[in-house]
């Protein structure tokens, strides 16, 4: 029995694309995952949500996503705020850099604004500004629950008749006969159309398909500590250090921190990881010295040579669509990547246009995207 | 007869079995995504205290032996640990 769509990956890119989907009477989906929904980067990512980018591509996509977040908080009780943004700045050079950075996210409608240390520590109170030189402050950027995010639309979808099944791993695409067969440790699944949002196993996948995709895995790392009622809204970057610090929704701090990585190797916990992320966080706020530590864990951007999403119908293969290579902006890209795809299934074209310019064949055409310079 | 509302299955984060059955019945049907949805194993004790109880629960619903309901992954520190033990050190 062949459904309409089978989606591979059960993430917040999948769940998003089923829901706008089924938006339209779209509900012949079955999704499927190899582990669990939200397993991969959904559950392990920091939760944060901008549109201040650096390329054209990336400010669209992510002004259409900062639009409908608070639209699917409402639907779906995903608990969802615009916290902001904060890029602490330590070096007199990239206070240059981004000058030049707000200048082109002003021009395209993101109103970030550079700020004093007199005023960081007015939207982070108790941080130590002894080394910031001065700041980057967004304010329609904030923070989503990525547990709500899976877990409520999940239900949503589970309730308006499309299946989901867990423990289902995808091994294989195939053509046969006018549609699709995905060979699976379950056996053979056969749908017009796939779309493949799995993630880190996306270019594997593909593949099979004679689809080659230049996505590479790089490993991740991230803590959480006890709770603490409120101390700072914004997500924190600490641009010198590629490290950042976040309190989450429940009173959490999350902090991540880049240590040096082998691209598709398996990620691996690493003191490192630690004594960076609390050396450089301890500095700017002294009493988190005596938080505890709860639990700590790797996972994978998925990167692209240039660190923007594969998205949309695969050239030359009627019926596959492919939604991977976040580089690390995934969960925040997915309420507006869940729409286009939408689009691109029912066969329209998706509402924000830059998501064509997004698409697989622009690496065999050397369209990549540029970007003012990189950026997180 | 036990009251379902009054009974605490997660005392790290005040999480009921009335709370877990009516998760189990809208379809979340794993631990990993009680965990998610409830935040039962989330709090200081790391599933300690609460994740086999639920894990019992899950079994019971889906009339499977608790045997058959795989816990979430355990991570470190294996107990917690404040951030000036990790801080004092030289950093990559």
């Amino acid at each position: 029995m062949a459904r309409r769509l089978i989606i591979v990956g059960a993430g917040v890119t999948g769940l998003m694309t089923a829901k706008f989907l089924v938006d339209r009477g779209f509900s012949d989906i079955l999704v499927i995952d190899r582990k669990y929904p939200g397993s991969g980067g959904s559950f392990r990512c920091a939760t944060g949500v901008r549109a201040s980018f650096t390329s054209r591509e990336h400010i669209k996509v992510m002004l259409r996503a900062v639009d409908l977040w608070p639209k699917l908080s409402k639907e779906l009780g995903i608990k969802y705020s615009r916290d902001g943004y904060l890029w602490l700045l330590t070096r007199d050079r990239d206070v240059e850099f981004f000058r030049e950075a707000v200048k082109f996210q002003n021009s395209l409608g993101v109103p970030t604004r550079l700020v004093t240390p007199e005023e960081v520590r007015g939207l982070a109170p108790t941080i130590n500004t002894s080394s910031v030189v001065a700041a980057v402050y967004d304010p329609i950027a904030g923070k989503a629950s990525c547990f709500d995010s899976v877990t409520n639309t999940l239900t949503h979808l589970l309730a308006r008749g499309v299946e989901v099944k867990w423990g289902v791993e995808a091994r294989k695409i195939a053509r046969e006969g006018g549609g699709l067969v995905v060979e699976t440790n379950i056996g053979s699944l056969r749908a017009d159309s796939v779309l493949v949002a799995a993630g880190d196993g996306s270019r594997r996948l593909l593949e099979t398909l004679g689809v080659d995709l230049p996505i590479r895995n790089l490993p991740k790392h991230a803590l959480v500590t006890e709770a603490f009622r409120p101390v700072f809204k914004p997500l924190i970057i600490d641009w010198a250090t590629s490290s950042y610090i976040v309190q989450l929704f429940n009173g959490n701090f999350y902090i991540g921190a880049d240590i040096p990585e082998v691209y598709d190797t398996v990620a691996k916990v690493k003191l490192e990881f630690l004594r960076k992320a609390a050396k450089v966080w301890t500095s700017y706020f002294p009493w988190l010295r005596e938080v505890y530590v709860l639990r700590y864990w790797t996972g994978y951007y998925d990167m692209t040579p240039d660190h923007h999403p594969v998205i949309g119908p695969v050239e030359g293969l009627e019926g596959v669509y492919v939604a991977a290579g976040f580089s690390g902006h995934g969960f925040m890209m997915s309420p507006a990547v869940g729409e286009a795809l939408a689009s691109y299934i029912l066969g329209e074209r998706p509402l924000v246009p830059e998501f064509e310019r997004l698409s697989p064949g622009r690496f065999a055409r050397g369209e990549l995207i540029k970007e003012i310079a990189v950026f997180g | 007869m036990l009251d379902a509302k009054k009974v605490i299955v997660c005392r790290c984060e005040d999480v009921t079995l009335y709370d877990v059955e009516k998760a189990i019945d809208e379809g979340l049907t794993d631990l990993e995504l009680l965990k998610r949805k409830l935040r039962i194993g989330m709090g200081p004790c790391q599933g300690s205290g609460c994740l086999l109880l639920v894990a019992s629960v899950l079994a019971r619903k889906k009339r499977v032996p608790v045997s058959g309901v795989p816990l979430p992954v355990s991570r470190p520190p294996i107990t917690p640990v404040q951030l000036k033990f990790f801080a004092g050190g030289k950093s990559g």
